[in-house]
Parts: structure tokens; sequence; C-alpha cells
């Protein structure tokens, strides 16, 4: 096939089968490629869609980079990977699945600080009194900066996290988290609290466009059918 | 400017020339030179700077793992050489070397700076005379026959902050974010209209108790949440900030009219003796506690007019805060016009309270200045 498009979905967990049903409902029926051990699929009945299963982050980064075409992941991953997203992905459609909030959260026994402007004089004063800056563990450390920097605060430090950072104050690795929640349960059973204007963004999956891909004509052609089938359309 | 400019035999020749000048001041004032590495740990950075910084640094990971960065300026490695080092005080030091930025947009991501620190002069209006005459005479040393000079002091606001009646509470938020325009009106009105958080409701319940009786009902509120976790925040820390609250009472709110006298100083803004006079006229509630950084002020004048530098043509922003963390104090900016748009040309100030982070005894006092030397070059040859 000449210039296919390509498109990444989810290659596992519960944001796959919540694609997969959502592509069924809308006519678009996956058939995985012969040897390509689930990594590869086409659309049946459909000419050059060249569908890539990748993990959700891979998919985040695939579209800023313009490795695919089109990409079905969490808009907290997309903004993530692209801090200045204009120009570079476009979000076509939120799918209405994949709900998440990325949230700033803080220990609960810190009962004295329930807005970021709390926290912003909490970390003034930590950072007067310990001499270093007040950590905040976080694999969102983009979507930590710009949001931190709006509620004007400068005295905290990131320390990255890739696993469990709901544990990290517990674990003494960070006072503060930036993290995603779905309905706060794991953020409480870890003693912590969600600041009241502390959420970043209500995230969910989101259909999105590369503008780093080569958009050939017969590759907008190919797109414009399956986004059609999909309820979108190129921008 | 393209990108990645090569820099050519004139233009070099321009710079050295220009650097022998400025150094040859720095030194025959009795600043020795010092060259920090221009690979330096990452942390030191962020814990001195903030976090924004690191929006604005160039970070690299060496082959072990440890994070570096291209230094981003060459104040704080001068400084904490000169903790490191044992030297006595007061110490003069001086540099010359690139400087990495990003800069969102475009715009050079490499820079010279010409740099003088004085470091732990007890006098600070001696210390402020000297850095003044030292810049200018540097600048005027390389070429500049003419400039541009912006003044603050982030010292006098913080001064009437505690001056006036402001729940003791925010008087840290209204010092940390007066020059931050737009995000420092919305926190003014909010003080205004009294809006209260969680927090805030919490500590209404302390309302009316003092000393020990409030100390055990904090330590009660806080023995509610049971064995959760702190960071290394610590139980201390979070009963210090409560007392603070609830020593203000229920519901604080900044009176409407000093959030007034607020705004309509920081709104001041014009050549310096007549800036100075309308601050005086402003804050006349709280004559006597505003005195000294007046007169510190007009101290400073008088030393520029001794330098032949006109009072009247410094313009003094009470809003200008120079938006790098450290700065506490005085602050300066030199601008050219003579390339068209005003450029900034050097910048400086008083940091009292970074020499002590990096571990000198408290309150070593520290002010310094940078000349950007390219900026410098092109507004010279702009002007002729």
């Amino acid at each position: 096939m000449s210039e296919p498009v390509t498109l990444a979905i989810p290659s596992k967990g519960r944001l796959k089968e919540q694609v997969d049903a959502y592509f069924a409902a809308a006519g678009v029926a996956l058939k995985q490629t012969a040897g390509a051990r689930g990594y590869r699929a086409t659309v049946e009945g459909l000419d050059g869609i060249d569908v890539m299963l990748l993990s959700s982050s891979e998919i985040a980064s695939a579209l800023v980079s313009g490795d695919v075409h089109l990409g079905v992941t969490g808009e907290d991953l997309i903004r993530e990977a692209a801090p200045e997203l204009d120009g570079r992905v476009a979000l076509l459609k939120p799918l209405g699945f994949g709900f998440a909030d990325v949230v700033v959260a803080v220990p609960r026994a810190w009962i004295d600080v329930s807005t970021m402007a709390d926290l912003d004089d909490a970390c003034a004063a930590f950072a007067h009194r310990h001499r270093r800056r007040l950590r905040v563990a976080t694999k969102y450390a983009q979507l930590t900066r710009g949001f931190f920097a709006h509620a004007g605060i400068s005295d905290y430090r990131i320390v990255s996290s890739t696993g469990a950072t709901e544990g990290a104050p517990t674990a003494g690795t960070a006072e503060a988290i930036v993290d995603i929640t779905t309905t706060g349960a794991t953020l409480k059973a870890n003693g912590l609290k969600i600041l009241e204007d502390g959420v970043i963004l209500k995230s969910q999956a989101q259909l999105a466009m590369s503008f780093a891909a080569d958009w050939p004509d017969p590759t907008r052609a190919f797109a414009a059918v399956l986004l059609a089938r999909l309820g979108a359309k190129l921008p | 400017m393209p990108a990645f400019p090569t820099t050519g035999p004139e233009e070099i020749a321009a710079l050295d020339k220009q650097a022998e000048a400025i150094l040859g001041v720095f030194k025959a004032r009795g600043y020795t030179r010092h060259e920090p590495a221009i690979l330096q740990p990452a942390q030191m950075f962020v814990d001195r700077s903030g976090e924004e910084i690191r929006r604005r640094t160039f970070e690299v990971t060496d082959p072990s793992g440890r994070e570096l960065c291209l230094r981003p300026d060459l104040t704080i490695p001068t400084c904490q050489w000169q903790v490191e080092s044992g030297n006595p005080y007061p110490a003069r030091l001086c540099y010359h070397g690139l400087a990495f930025r990003h800069r969102p947009g475009d715009g050079p991501t490499q820079f010279t700076q010409a740099g003088a620190e004085l470091l732990g002069l007890e006098d600070r209006a001696a210390g402020d005379a000297e850095m003044l005459a030292l810049s200018v005479e540097a600048l005027r040393a390389a070429g500049l026959a003419r400039f541009d000079m912006k003044i603050g002091d982030l010292g006098l606001f913080s001064t009437l902050v505690d001056a006036l009646a402001v729940p003791a509470q925010w008087r840290g938020r209204l010092k940390r974010h007066f020059w931050r325009a737009g995000y420092f009106e919305v926190l003014l009105s909010r003080m205004v209209a009294g809006a209260t958080s969680d927090a805030e409701r919490a500590i209404d319940a302390l309302h009316g108790l003092d000393g020990a009786e409030l100390h055990r009902a904090v330590e009660a509120l806080l023995d509610k949440e049971g064995d959760t976790p702190l960071g290394a925040r610590t139980r201390e820390e979070i009963v210090e900030r409560l007392m603070v609250q609830a020593a203000d009472g229920a519901a604080p709110r900044l009176d409407a009219a000093v959030a007034e006298i607020i705004t309509r100083v920081l709104a001041v803004s014009g050549p310096a003796p007549a800036a100075l006079e309308q601050i005086r006229t402003l804050t006349k509630s709280v004559a006597a506690k505003m005195e000294r950084p007046l007169l510190a002020m007009q101290a400073r004048l008088g030393a520029l007019a001794a330098l032949g530098v006109d009072p009247k043509s410094v313009r003094f922003a009470a809003h200008f805060g120079r938006n790098l963390e450290y700065y506490t104090g005085f602050v300066f900016e030199f601008w050219s016009r003579a390339a068209g748009a005003p450029i900034e040309i050097a910048g400086g100030g008083r940091y009292d309270t970074l020499m002590e982070s990096l571990g000198a005894p408290h309150g070593t006092a520290a002010i310094g200045i940078a000349i950007r030397s390219e900026r410098l070059l092109t507004a010279r040859r702009g002007g002729k």
C-alpha cells in the first residue's frame, strides 16, 4: 500500500479494551496482521490503514515526533509529551472514556494546607527552614512546572517518579505529589488529600493527530475515510 | 541573529578588548578573577533558584547518571566557591565567561557575562555605593557613554508590608509575589474579600484561644489525622504555621484601605527623586518605619550623583523585583537605547540570603552585577 496512514492504539490494559469496544461500535473492525505478534493490524474493509499497537506513553511521544499520523491515548500523556501543544498535535475528538484527573496532593496531616496558595506558603517556609526545596514527586514534570508557575510557586523541586508516586510521602522521598487519579481512593489510602484548586487537568482518551508527520494527499484521503467512521475529521 | 552563530575575528577582537577594559576596572578595585566550571551540578541551581530555572536550563546526564547542567549563571558557583574556600570576608570576586539559558521562543542560548560579587561587607550602604561605582566605571571604561538606569528595592516593599496592618499569615505571600503583575492583583482582591479555604476554616475553630491552650488545640487537630505521612515537613512546622494563622483571628481580611495603599505604592514608577517623594506621601501613616528604606534609597541616588549620573535620569519602579529568585533588596539594571529598541545591558542587586543557603554564616551580605558582553557591544556600535 502506498503512503498509508498510521494509527497507534494502546496495546494492553483497560484502555485497549475500551478502544476496541469504541472502534467496534463505530464499525471499525481490527484484523491482526499475520506474524506480527499482535503489534500490527489492519482495518477490515478499509484500505491504507496501518494500525500499530504501542504503550500509551509511546503513543504520545510518537504523535509529538511524527512517527505516527493518528493515535489514541490519554490527554494527560499527550500534554506531558508536548507542553506547547499548538502546531504539534491536534486533539480531534474526546472519546468519552479513560477519565482521570491529574492532581496536586499533599499529606492529609498538613491541616494548614488546602489550596495552592497555602502550598506556596508551605514551600517558602520549608525552603527557609530546611535550606532546600520542598520535593514534589511526579511523572508529569512538564504539567507540574506549568501549573506551579501559573500558581506562582517556585520554591519547590521535582523528583521524578515512575511508579507508585502516591507512596512517595510515606517512603520519605517527597513531601507532595502530582499524579493521576480517578476516584481519589488510592490517594486517600496513602494518607493524602487533593488540594481544592489542585486539579491540573481533567483528562480522558483522545483521538489525536500529529502535525509533525508527513501528510501527502493519499495519506490524508485514507485518514479522512477512517476519521469519518469515527465521527471526526482532519483540521 | 542565527540560532547557532559563529563569531568572526573582528567580533572576537572587539569583545576581547571590551572584556579587558571591564576586567581592568574590576581588578583595579580589588576584585580577583575566578572561573567556575561550565558544567555544574543541576541540583545546586534548582535548590537556590527554584524548579522554574529548569525551564531555562540545559541539563545533561553524565555517563554515571549524575545530573549536570550548563551553568545558567556564574553568581551561584562563584558564591559557592567563596564559601568552600574558607577565605575571609569581605571578599571581592569577579568572573568573565559563558552562561547558557534556554529562552522559549528564540534568542541566543549562550552569552558572555562579565560580573563582580561583593560578599560579606556588613555595611550595606557602603556595599551598594561600591557596586554602583564599579558598574558605572566598568561600563564607561568599555566605551558606553550613555545609558538609562532602572532601580527598585524589594526591601522597601517588604518593610511596607510589615508596617501596614496585614494579617501575619499573608505577609509572606505579598512579599513573594509583588512583582508578578496580574497574579498579585488577584491575590490582593482575594485577601480583601476574605476568601477562605478549608484550611483557613479549620483555623476558625481555634479563634479565641491563646498560648498553651492554643498549642494543645492545634496538636489535637493534628492527632485527629492519625498516623499519616508528613514528608520531611515536620509536625512543628505545621503547628507553627497554624499558630500564626490562629493569631490573626477568625476569617482574616485585608483592610481595603491597606490594599489601596499597597496598590498605589506599587504603581509608582518614574524619575527616582519624585517617585520616592510620592512613596513618602502615600505611606505617611507608617512614616516612621518607612524612613530607613527611603533614606537608604536616597543615599544610593547620592552615590550615583557623585558618579555623574543624574538621579532624575534614573527610573525608580516600586514593582521592580528582578525576576530571579535570589534577590532580596536593592536591584538595578542598565539599559541602552543606542541600537534602537531599548536593551538591557547589565543588571544586579543585593542577595542577602544566598550566601547563608550555601553554608556561609547567618546574615552574610552580598551584592553583585553581571554585564552582558554581546549586548554591550551591540549597544556601543549602535550608538556610534
